[in-house]
C-alpha cells in the first residue's frame, strides 16, 4: 500500500511547526485502515484537523503522482455541523490546508444562508469538500438527480454529534446517512460490474476508469463510504456511535478514537456577600454584577454565559448602565442576533479587541477563542456536560488552566455549585438519549424523496429500518404513513381533492410544483415560532424576534435588543422597523423555548449534598455560606435527610398550598404534580394550579386539599397505573398539545409561509393547537397524534425518571409539616409563575361559577410567561381570520 | 339531533335566543344568525397537501341542518366567511345541503374569506350584502372601530374575530370560552365552524358576555 499521504501530512505539520497530537496520529492510522466510527474530542482540541488531514492523506495515497493536479474530483467529503455559523471558520481552515498542500481543491459551504445562485453553481461544479447542516443535506436530497451529487463521496463527518444526538435533527442525519450508504453501495456494485466488463475487454477506453481499477482491486472495504462522528464526552458514547452508523454497519469496521485530553479546570462559585438578604427566588442573578465585574477586570477576556437570550440582554444592559467604561470593549452574542453582528463579535474576540462578551449557548460550539481566560456561568447550567463544555472555552494556551465561575441566581441555587464540583470530580457525564420513531421527521423525509426522484415502498422501508431511530418501525405504521401522504389519512369521501404525493407504477412522487415548493421551504424551518426580522428604518438588520413579542408593541414603544435601546416604528412584510432611542428604560424581549430541567445526574449529586447539609457536614464553601438559610428552613419546617421526603402544607388567601420536594428536575416534577393532583382529586373533586422548579413543586387549590387522607393510601406514590393515571389527568392532553406544535410543523401540517409570500397563504394557516383538537377528535389513532402523546411522556414528563423518583419516594419516610409562611425551599417555587399548569376534575359549570371574568384579557394560546402581561383595551385578533 | 337549550336574551326589545351551537335565533324576524362557518377550509387545506380529517365539515353541516329543523327559521343570515378561500369540491356538499331547504331565505354578508365568484351564491339563491340593516340591527362582517361605531345605522351584529372570553379564579385557575360579546354599540358572535380558532377579546364591565359551553350558553358576570 502506498504511504505517501501520511508523509506529505507530516511535512505539512513540520512546516507549520505544529505537533501532531497522539490522538490525531491514532485517528490517521484508523482512518487510513478504512474504519468508520466516533472521535471523542472536546471542542477546540484540533478535532477538525484530526479528521480532515487523514482524509487528505488517504486521497494522496490514492493518487500519489497526480494529487497536485487532479481537479473536478466530484464531492468527496461531506461535513455536517449543527450550526451554520460554524461552517465558515472550518471552511477557512480546510481551504488553507488544501492550498498549503498544493491540492487544487475547493472547500465550500451549503447552508440556509447560501444564495440560490451559489447553490446552482455548486450543482454545476461540485467542490471536493462541502460543509452543510442536517436541513441542507435534506434539501440536497430534495433535488432531482441527487444521486449524481454523491457519486464520488468517500466520507461523511458529523461534527459535534453530541449536540445533534437526542434531537430530531439528529434523526434527520440518521435518515440522510441511510440514503448515502445505499447510494455508496450502489456505486460500489456498479464500479465492480464495470470492472468485470472491462477486464474482459483487452483495451481500456477510459483513462479515469483505469485509474480507479487498482484501488477497487486492492480493497473494496476501503472504498465503502466512511462515516465519522465527532463528539464531546457524554455518558453514552458507544451508543452515540451506534446511532450514527445505523444497524447495518459491519461492527468489525467501527472504531472509537478518544482524545483523552486532560485539561486543568478550576471552578469557583461566586458567593453572595450577604446570603440572608440575597434573593430567595429569581433567575436573573444580576445582583452579583459587582462580584462578576471584579472577575472581568482581573481577566484578559471573559465570556459570561447565560441560559436564555433575554437574560443575556438583561446582563448586557446592566453592565452598560453600571460600567459605562466598558462601552466599546464588550459585546453580546446570541442566536437571534443577525449573522453579521455575530461574525463581528467572533472576529473581535479573536483579535483580542473585547474584554467581555455576554453570550448564550450560541458560543458553546465553534473554534477556540484563544484570548478567553475566564468563563462565568450565570444561573444553573442544569447539567455537568454543558458546564464542562462552557468551562472548556477558556484557557487554550498550552498548559493553561480553564477558569470557570458559577453565579447562582438565587440562594438555594448556590448549592448546585457544590454539586457541580462534586460531579466533575466524580467524572459524571450526562447521556444524550437518541430519539426513536419520530414519525414527523419520517413523513418529512418521505415527502423529500418523493419531491426529488421518488421512491418505492419496499426499498425505502428497508433503508429506514437500518437506522437506529426506526429499527422498530412496523410495516403497518409505515403503510399508515404512506397512506397519510398519498390520500391524506383515512377517508372514503368522494369529491376529495387531497394532493400531495402520487403513486405511479409503484413509485411515490410529488408532481405538483407548488406542493414541491412548499415542502422545500418547510424543510429548513423546524422552529415553530414565527420570527420577525428587526431592521433599522435606514436599512440594516439586527436580528429576529418572535411575533408574540412584536405584536404587543405599539409605535413609539421602546425595547432593548442586541444591546441597544430601540424605538419601534412600524411593522411591514414580516419586518419590524426600529430607530435608535435615547430612553434608558424599555421592555426586554422574551423568546419561547423550554427551560432545561436539572439533569438526573446533577440532581442525584444535589440530593447527596443536601443530605450532607442535613447531617451537618460542612465541607464545601457553598454549604458553609448557606448555613443561615438552611437553619431557617430547619426552624420553619424541616431539613430532609436522604431517607426522608418533605411535604409542606400552608394556607393563604389564594387557597391551600402543598409543596413537595423530590429534587428531581422540573419536568419530573410537572409529571408527578399532575399525577398526585389527579390521585387527590379522586378523593374529592378539585381544581389545581401547579407550579414547579428543579427542586420541588406546588399544588394549589382554592379549597382545602385532603392531603392526610391521600397519604394514608399506600398507593399514593405508587407506580401502578402510572400511565393510565397520567393520561387521565388533563395535563397529558395539554402536554401532547404542546409537543404537537413542532410535530405539526415538521410533519407538514402547518405552512408558515415565508417573507414576501402572497396573502393567500394566510388562508392556509391554522394554529397547531386547533389542528391538535381536530385530529384528537376525528383521527385519534393518527401516528402524529400518538407521537405527541409519546413525546409528552418521554420528554415532557421524563417518564423513566418519574418512575425511578416514585420508587425512591416509596422507600422514604414522609415528613408532612404545616408551615405558617413560605420556607426558603417553598418560596422560589411559589413565585415562579412561569409554566404554571392546571388540572381539574370539576365540571365546567362548577369552575365557571367560581371564576370572575378577566377584563384585561389575553390569548389562551400565549406561553405562560406572557400570560400575565396586560393589554390595553381594544380588540386583539389573530392573523389569518 | 341535538336539543339546544339556548339562553333567552331580550335586547333592544328584540327576543334573541343564544344557542350553544354558536348561533342566535331572532324571534321577531324568525331568523337564524351565525358567522364564520369557514366551510371548505378542510378541502382548501387538503388540496394543498395538508391532511386535515374530512369528517369534521360534515358535522358542521349536520349541525346547521339540526338548527334549521329545530327552529324552522324563514331566514338564515351568515355574517361572513361562509366559504373559505378558493373554490374546491367541498362546495358540492354545500350545494347538496342547500337543496334540502329550498324555501329557506339565505343571506350572506360577505367576509374577507368569501372570495369565490358571486354567481356561485346567486345560483343557489343566496342573497349577498356588504351590509344589511334589519330592525334595530346592522349586519356586518368586520367589527367597527370604537370611533366609527357612533355613525352606524343601528346596533352592529358582526363576526370575523372568533371571540373568546377569558376567566380567572382563585388558586390561579383560568379558562377561555367561545362567547357572544354584546358591547355598547356592537355585538360579536362566536365562530360557527369547528375548524376555526378562537381569540380572547377585551370586554368592558358594562358589556354582556355569554360563554358557550358544550350544551348551553351562560351569562358571565
Amino acid at each position: 500500500m502506498n504511504n505517501k499521504g501520511p508523509k506529505v501530512i507530516q511535512e505539512w505539520y513540520k512546516r507549520k511547526q505544529w505537533k501532531q497530537f497522539p490522538f490525531q496520529k491514532e485517528m490517521e492510522a484508523t482512518y487510513l485502515a478504512g474504519y468508520s466510527g466516533l472521535l471523542n474530542a472536546p471542542t477546540g482540541s484540533g478535532k477538525t484537523y484530526a479528521l480532515f488531514l487523514p482524509f487528505l492523506a488517504d486521497y494522496i495515497n490514492r493518487y500519489p503522482d497526480t494529487y497536485l493536479s487532479r481537479q473536478n474530483n466530484g464531492l468527496l467529503m461531506l461535513w455536517i455541523t449543527p450550526l451554520r455559523a460554524l461552517t465558515n471558520d472550518i471552511r477557512k481552515a480546510m481551504q488553507e490546508a488544501c492550498d498549503e498542500l498544493g491540492l487544487p481543491w475547493r472547500v465550500m459551504t451549503r447552508t440556509g444562508d447560501t444564495s440560490a445562485a451559489e447553490k446552482a453553481a455548486l450543482k454545476r461544479k461540485l467542490p471536493e469538500v462541502l460543509l452543510t447542516t442536517p436541513e441542507s443535506l435534506h434539501l440536497m436530497l430534495a433535488q432531482k438527480e441527487y444521486p449524481k451529487v454523491f457519486k464520488n463521496l468517500q466520507v461523511v463527518v458529523c461534527d459535534e454529534w453530541h449536540e445533534l444526538l437526542g434531537t430530531k435533527r439528529g434523526v434527520q442525519v440518521e435518515l440522510g446517512l441511510s440514503k448515502l450508504k445505499v447510494l455508496s453501495r450502489l456505486q460500489l456494485s456498479e464500479s465492480s460490474e464495470q470492472l468485470d466488463t472491462e477486464s474482459q475487454k483487452p483495451k481500456v477506453k477510459n483513462k479515469k476508469a483505469a485509474e480507479l481499477i487498482p484501488a477497487n482491486q486492492l480493497q473494496i472495504a476501503n472504498n465503502r463510504l466512511r462515516i465519522w462522528g465527532i463528539s464531546a464526552t457524554i455518558g453514552n458514547l458507544e451508543q452515540a456511535a451506534e446511532v450514527l452508523l445505523g444497524n447495518d454497519f459491519p461492527p468489525e469496521q467501527i472504531k472509537m478514537v478518544r482524545a483523552n485530553i486532560q485539561k486543568r479546570l478550576e471552578i469557583e462559585s461566586v458567593i453572595p456577600p450577604n446570603i440572608e438578604s440575597y434573593s430567595w427566588a429569581g433567575h436573573i442573578g444580576v445582583k452579583l454584577l459587582p462580584q462578576v465585574m471584579e472577575l472581568v477586570a482581573k481577566s484578559k477576556t471573559t465570556l459570561i454565559f447565560t441560559n436564555t437570550r433575554s437574560q443575556a440582554e438583561i446582563w448586557y444592559h446592566a453592565i452598560i448602565d453600571n460600567y459605562p467604561e466598558y462601552a466599546g470593549i464588550m459585546a453580546m452574542h446570541h442566536g437571534s442576533l443577525d449573522n453579521e453582528l455575530r461574525n463581528w463579535v467572533e472576529a473581535a474576540l479573536h483579535a483580542e479587541a473585547l474584554k467581555v462578551v455576554v453570550c448564550t449557548s450560541s458560543l458553546d460550539l465553534g473554534v477556540d477563542f484563544r484570548p478567553v481566560d475566564t468563563v462565568v456561568q450565570v444561573g444553573s447550567p442544569k447539567g455537568v456536560a454543558r458546564f464542562m463544555q462552557r468551562a472548556g472555552r477558556s484557557g487554550h494556551h498550552p498548559g493553561a488552566i480553564s477558569k470557570a465561575y458559577y453565579v447562582p441566581t438565587h440562594s438555594l441555587e448556590l448549592l448546585e455549585g457544590a454539586a457541580l464540583k462534586q460531579a466533575i470530580q466524580n467524572g459524571i457525564f450526562e447521556s444524550r438519549d437518541p430519539m426513536l420513531l419520530t414519525f414527523d421527521v419520517l413523513i418529512q423525509y418521505m415527502v423529500t424523496l418523493a419531491v426529488s426522484d421518488g421512491f418505492t415502498a419496499d426499498e425505502l422501508f428497508k433503508e429506514i429500518k437500518s437506522t437506529f431511530a426506526f429499527a422498530d418501525l412496523r410495516r403497518e405504521e409505515y403503510n399508515q404513513l404512506l397512506d397519510f401522504i398519498v390520500s391524506g389519512g383515512k377517508t372514503l369521501a368522494q369529491y376529495d381533492e387531497f394532493l400531495k404525493v402520487e403513486l405511479e407504477n409503484g413509485v411515490f412522487k410529488v408532481n405538483n410544483r407548488r406542493v414541491a415548493m412548499r415542502h422545500r421551504l418547510s424543510i429548513g424551518t423546524i422552529t415553530s415560532e414565527l420570527s420577525i426580522r428587526v431592521s433599522w428604518l435606514s436599512g440594516g438588520s439586527l436580528g429576529t424576534l418572535e411575533e408574540g413579542f412584536i405584536s404587543k408593541l405599539k409605535p413609539g414603544n421602546t425595547f432593548w435588543f442586541a444591546g441597544r435601546s430601540l424605538e419601534f416604528v412600524k411593522i411591514k412584510d414580516m419586518t419590524a422597523y426600529v430607530k435608535k432611542s435615547k430612553a434608558t428604560k424599555g421592555l426586554i424581549p422574551s423568546w419561547a423555548g423550554g427551560r432545561m430541567p436539572l439533569s438526573s445526574q446533577l440532581s442525584a449529586v444535589f440530593r447527596e449534598k443536601l443530605d450532607e447539609v442535613a447531617h451537618g457536614i460542612e465541607r464545601d464553601i457553598e454549604v458553609k455560606s448557606l448555613k443561615p438559610l438552611f437553619d431557617l428552613q430547619a426552624k420553619l419546617s424541616h431539613l430532609p435527610q436522604s431517607h426522608e421526603f418533605l411535604i409542606e402544607s400552608f394556607k393563604s388567601k389564594e387557597g391551600h398550598h402543598l409543596l413537595f420536594y423530590p429534587f428531581e428536575g422540573r419536568l419530573v416534577h410537572e409529571g408527578m404534580a399532575s399525577l398526585l393532583a389527579y390521585r387527590i382529586a379522586k378523593i374529592k373533586p378539585a381544581s389545581f394550579s401547579i407550579a414547579m422548579n428543579d427542586y420541588g413543586f406546588e399544588l394549589l387549590a382554592d379549597e382545602d386539599i385532603p392531603i392526610e387522607e391521600a397519604l394514608e393510601d399506600v398507593a399514593f406514590f405508587s407506580i401502578d397505573n402510572l400511565i393510565a393515571d397520567i393520561q387521565s389527568s388533563l395535563n397529558a392532553n395539554e402536554m401532547a398539545r404542546r409537543r404537537f406544535r413542532d410535530i405539526a410543523h415538521i410533519g407538514g401540517l402547518v405552512f408558515t409561509g415565508y417573507p414576501g409570500a402572497q396573502v393567500k397563504n394566510k388562508h392556509l394557516q391554522a394554529s397547531t393547537s386547533l389542528l391538535f383538537e381536530v385530529f384528537n377528535e376525528y383521527e385519534p389513532d393518527n401516528l402524529l397524534v400518538r407521537q405527541a402523546y409519546n413525546e409528552a411522556l418521554a420528554f415532557q414528563l421524563e417518564e423513566f425518571r418519574l418512575r425511578m423518583a416514585l420508587q425512591r419516594i416509596q422507600t422514604q419516610s414522609i415528613v408532612l409539616k404545616t408551615i405558617e409562611r413560605p420556607t426558603p425551599f417553598a418560596f422560589p417555587i411559589m413565585v415562579d409563575s412561569l409554566g404554571r399548569e392546571r388540572l381539574t376534575t370539576e365540571t365546567m359549570e362548577e369552575r365557571i361559577a367560581r371564576m370572575a371574568r378577566n377584563y384585561s384579557v389575553d390569548d389562551d394560546n400565549l406561553p405562560a410567561e406572557k400570560r400575565s402581561s396586560k393589554r390595553k383595551p381594544g380588540i386583539t385578533r389573530k392573523k389569518g381570520f | 339531533m341535538t336539543m339546544s337549550a339556548g339562553t333567552p336574551f331580550n335586547f333592544l326589545d328584540q327576543d334573541l335566543l343564544l344557542l350553544p351551537q354558536k348561533a342566535i335565533y331572532w324571534h321577531q324576524q324568525n331568523a337564524l344568525i351565525l358567522t364564520d362557518v369557514h366551510f371548505g377550509k378542510v378541502g382548501h387545506f387538503r388540496k394543498a397537501g395538508i391532511a386535515i380529517p374530512r369528517n369534521m365539515e360534515q358535522d358542521d353541516l349536520a349541525m346547521l341542518s339540526d338548527l334549521v329543523y329545530e327552529h324552522k327559521p324563514e331566514k338564515l343570515i351568515f355574517l361572513g366567511d361562509l366559504f373559505h378561500s378558493d373554490m374546491n369540491n367541498d362546495w358540492d356538499w354545500f350545494v347538496l345541503w342547500r337543496s334540502q331547504f329550498p324555501q329557506l331565505e339565505i343571506i350572506l354578508i360577505k367576509g374577507n374569506h368569501d372570495i369565490i365568484a358571486d354567481e356561485h351564491y346567486t345560483t343557489l339563491g343566496v342573497i349577498l350584502y356588504k351590509k344589511l340593516v334589519m330592525g334595530p340591527f346592522v349586519m356586518l362582517h368586520h367589527p367597527l372601530a370604537d370611533t366609527t361605531q357612533a355613525h352606524a345605522e343601528g346596533y352592529v351584529l358582526c363576526g370575523h374575530i372568533h371571540p373568546g372570553v377569558h376567566m380567572v379564579g382563585r388558586g390561579r385557575q383560568s379558562i377561555t370560552l367561545p362567547c357572544f360579546a354584546f358591547a355598547q354599540n356592537q355585538a360579536i358572535l362566536p365562530s360557527f365552524g369547528r375548524f376555526t380558532g378562537r381569540v380572547a377579546i377585551v370586554s368592558r364591565k358594562t358589556d354582556h358576555v355569554f360563554g358557550v359551553l358544550k350544551d348551553r350558553v351562560i351569562a358571565i358576570a
